[in-house]
């Protein structure tokens, strides 16, 4: 009995919702919205791709076919990586248009990313981006408002509500029939723009998107939509109105997706401030010229470095060593040594920093689904301010490979006198090549612990609410 | 089949009930006639379990209203005043749907067909949808429903209010067969005349109290008329 009166109440909802002209009006929206979001990330993705391939096969064959110079010179000169475009950033792009996307290898200096997509395009282009996460993020959940507002207040206004009191239904399966008739005509909407979304994701190339990360995309969406659908349920269970249910639900989404994200941002960076990449390259350059704070001034620590360098080859130090081509090579390699100390000293405090802030950002955002949301879609995607770290990270440590390669160049090969040594294109061609890996899925979601719990905790109330509001509705 | 017992009701200060005897048989019509405010649909909503009695039982099928509510409202068909249905949905839909929360899933589109066929409604109507519909035809649907569902008991709240003599000599008719099948009828109503056609037995309700029971069978249409006003204006 009660599995036949549960498919008969989802069936009448989603009877009701789909018979009445506003729903397809609205549905079409939003799928035109998803399929053109899609097209223009797709379109995005590919260039970008295709873009930065070019990029990286140019900046190598420019480091292979350079002139014959000394291997430290060339160090100097440098080559250029460029970060690949995540197989997810046509659906979630985020940090990905703001941040750079190339950074130049060279001795001495650890850069910042440069060359922001956004900084080339015209202010109505940065207002206006339109991407699949935005659209499932902002417009979904209003959809879902629209269509679950009157999901209990229509049948009082409308009298059926005596009629279903009198049938003898457990409030339980009625509140169980309307979840499923609202997430029905909603699947009615997304399962088609998912299987758009799968289908042109194979035909465009990018089919090699890791299924574990797609598939905890569409889980985490599910779930945030969910928070939706049992929130719409409660609020108009507990409204005297439709319209009152309308303005509440309206006004919930105004201050969480509009309001809250700014807030957010702006608490945490006052609670828990960073500082800015020029800061943080001065204080570098400090440290280079006069000493790590609280440590030994350059000059000694660089001797320190290079006793220990001597002594691990076997020597007692520096006035024992007889070949001063030698001595030569290991003082550039315990100056490299002294200059990744300070630059780690000064990057490791710079993301202590701005892992507290996004902690601090975090906690505020568990306040409001859509700011958990927005995080946790960005670091599935693989596009969010973590990933494009493990990426500058990953420069960073080739960096030092291959200024190390181009030092011990000179240590083997440059003789006595050190600058007058010159290297050619066989060099060139040793020099090791960048191949970034991506992180897994779990390294993703090992700092997304707050936003995923918040989500779930969210649905896990809202259910509740939804429940608890449904059974008490009053019918005198 | 029907039974409420000292049944009361106040709503603070207000007694909107103030201690009902009622006894209602299998295949009876008992019609409660009274004025606005006099309590009649105060004692209809006790027995649907729409509100918790301050004192007294109501019983459906020897069972306590406030004790059972889910078996009680599975033996009963309710039909207000407007029969509210869903109006993007055809009336066979609609059937189908209250007739599915009673717990009869299993009764096939041609049966339900058959049924509001049998409760007066117009073949072509079937599949149209109620938003369509006029009130008697609602009515119809709400008969349809206590028909399916193979009430034991029917709890009617002014049912002939808005119908013309057509539609309201149709619903009699219904009322008739409906009894036939042994259901119990309590029929809230100001309607004197149709008290009289449908009712084996009428109350006078007045300020929350049943203050008179008669059996229509000895009492012409004026007399139960003259019985009635009487009752209103002491």
């Amino acid at each position: 009995m009660t599995e036949g009166a549960l498919g008969q109440i989802a069936k009448k909802e989603l009877r009701e919702i789909t018979r009445d002209g506003r729903f397809t009006i609205v549905a079409a929206a939003t799928l035109l919205l998803l399929v053109a979001a899609l097209a223009f990330g797709l379109r995005q993705s590919a260039a970008v791709r295709a873009e930065r391939a070019a990029a990286q096969a140019s900046a190598d064959e420019h480091f292979r076919e350079q002139d014959d110079k000394n291997p430290h010179v060339a160090a100097h000169y440098g080559t250029y990586v460029f970060k690949p475009s995540g197989a997810l950033t046509f659906v979630d792009p985020g940090v990905e248009p703001f941040v750079g996307s190339s950074v130049k290898l060279e001795a001495h200096r650890r850069n910042a990313l440069e060359g922001a997509r956004a900084q080339d395009s015209t202010s109505i282009a940065r207002v206006g981006r339109l991407s699949v996460a935005a659209v499932l993020q902002l417009l979904v959940p209003l959809l879902v408002i629209g269509l679950g507002f009157s999901a209990w207040t229509s049948e009082r206004e409308r009298g059926t509500l005596r009629m279903l009191a009198a049938s003898g239904v457990r409030p339980g399966v009625l509140f169980g029939g309307k979840v499923l008739g609202l997430a029905a005509a909603l699947a009615g909407v997304l399962v088609p723009a998912a299987l758009v979304i799968v289908g042109a994701a194979m035909l465009g190339g990018v089919g090699h998107a890791p299924a574990p990360r797609a598939l905890s995309i569409a889980a985490a969406y599910a779930a945030y939509f969910g928070v939706f659908v049992a929130l719409a349920l409660g609020v108009s269970a507990r409204s005297r109105s439709s319209r009152g249910a309308l303005v509440a639900l309206l006004g919930l989404w105004v201050v969480w997706s509009l309001a809250m994200p700014r807030a957010v941002l702006d608490v945490a960076a006052l609670a828990s401030p960073v500082p800015g990449s020029s800061e943080v390259q001065r204080a570098v350059a400090h440290s280079l010229e006069r000493g790590l704070p609280g440590g030994a001034p350059r000059e000694a620590r660089v001797e320190a470095i290079t006793e220990a360098m001597l002594e691990e080859q076997g020597f007692a130090g520096a006035e024992t060593l007889m070949d001063p081509a030698l001595l030569g090579a290991v003082e550039l390699q315990a100056e490299a040594r002294y200059e990744s100390e300070v630059i780690d000293f000064h990057f490791a405090e710079w993301e202590r920093q701005k892992a507290r802030q996004e902690r601090v950002a975090a906690w505020l955002g568990a306040l409001a689904p859509p700011v958990a949301m927005r995080s946790l879609s960005s670091a599935l995607a693989g596009t969010d301010e973590a990933h494009h770290r493990h990426f500058a990270d990953a420069a960073e440590a080739h960096r030092r490979a291959f200024v190390d390669m181009l030092n011990r160049e000179i240590a083997e090969h440059a003789g006595e006198d050190v600058w007058a040594y010159r290297a050619g294109r066989e060099t060139w061609a040793r020099a090791p090549a960048f191949r970034y890996e991506p992180p897994p899925l779990g390294w993703a979601l090992s700092s997304q612990g707050v936003n995923a719990g918040s989500l779930l905790l969210w649905l896990v109330f809202a259910s509740a609410f939804a429940w608890w509001s449904g059974k008490r509705v009053r019918v005198v | 089949m029907l039974q409420a017992v000292g049944l009361k009701k106040h709503y603070g200060e207000v007694v909107a009930l103030k201690g009902l005897d009622l006894k209602v048989e299998a295949g009876e019509v008992f019609c409660l006639l009274g004025a606005n405010g006099a309590g009649k649909t105060t004692t209809i909503q006790l027995f649907l379990g729409f509100v918790e009695p301050t004192a007294g039982k109501a019983l459906i099928a020897e069972r306590e209203v406030r004790l059972h509510p889910l078996e009680t409202k599975r033996e009963l068909a309710y039909i207000p005043e407007n029969v509210m249905l869903y109006p993007n949905l055809t009336g066979l839909e609609n059937l189908r749907f209250f007739v599915a929360l009673a717990g009869k899933a299993e009764l096939s589109d041609a049966e339900l067909s058959a049924t509001l066929e049998r409760a007066g409604l117009a073949r072509a109507a079937v599949d149209r949808r109620v938003g369509t519909y006029s009130k008697g035809m609602r009515q119809k649907v709400g008969i349809a429903l206590a028909m399916a569902k193979k009430a034991r008991v029917l709890l009617l709240d002014e049912p002939t209010s808005g119908l013309d003599p057509k539609a309201s000599n149709e619903f009699s008719e219904l009322l008739e067969e409906v009894k036939k099948d042994g259901v119990a009828v309590l029929m809230a109503t100001h309607d004197i005349f149709r008290s009289k056609e449908v009712g084996d037995r009428v109350g006078i309700m007045k300020h929350g109290e049943l203050v008179a029971t008669m059996s229509t069978a000895d009492l012409s249409h004026a007399d139960l008329e003259r019985v009635y006003l009487e009752h209103m204006h002491d």
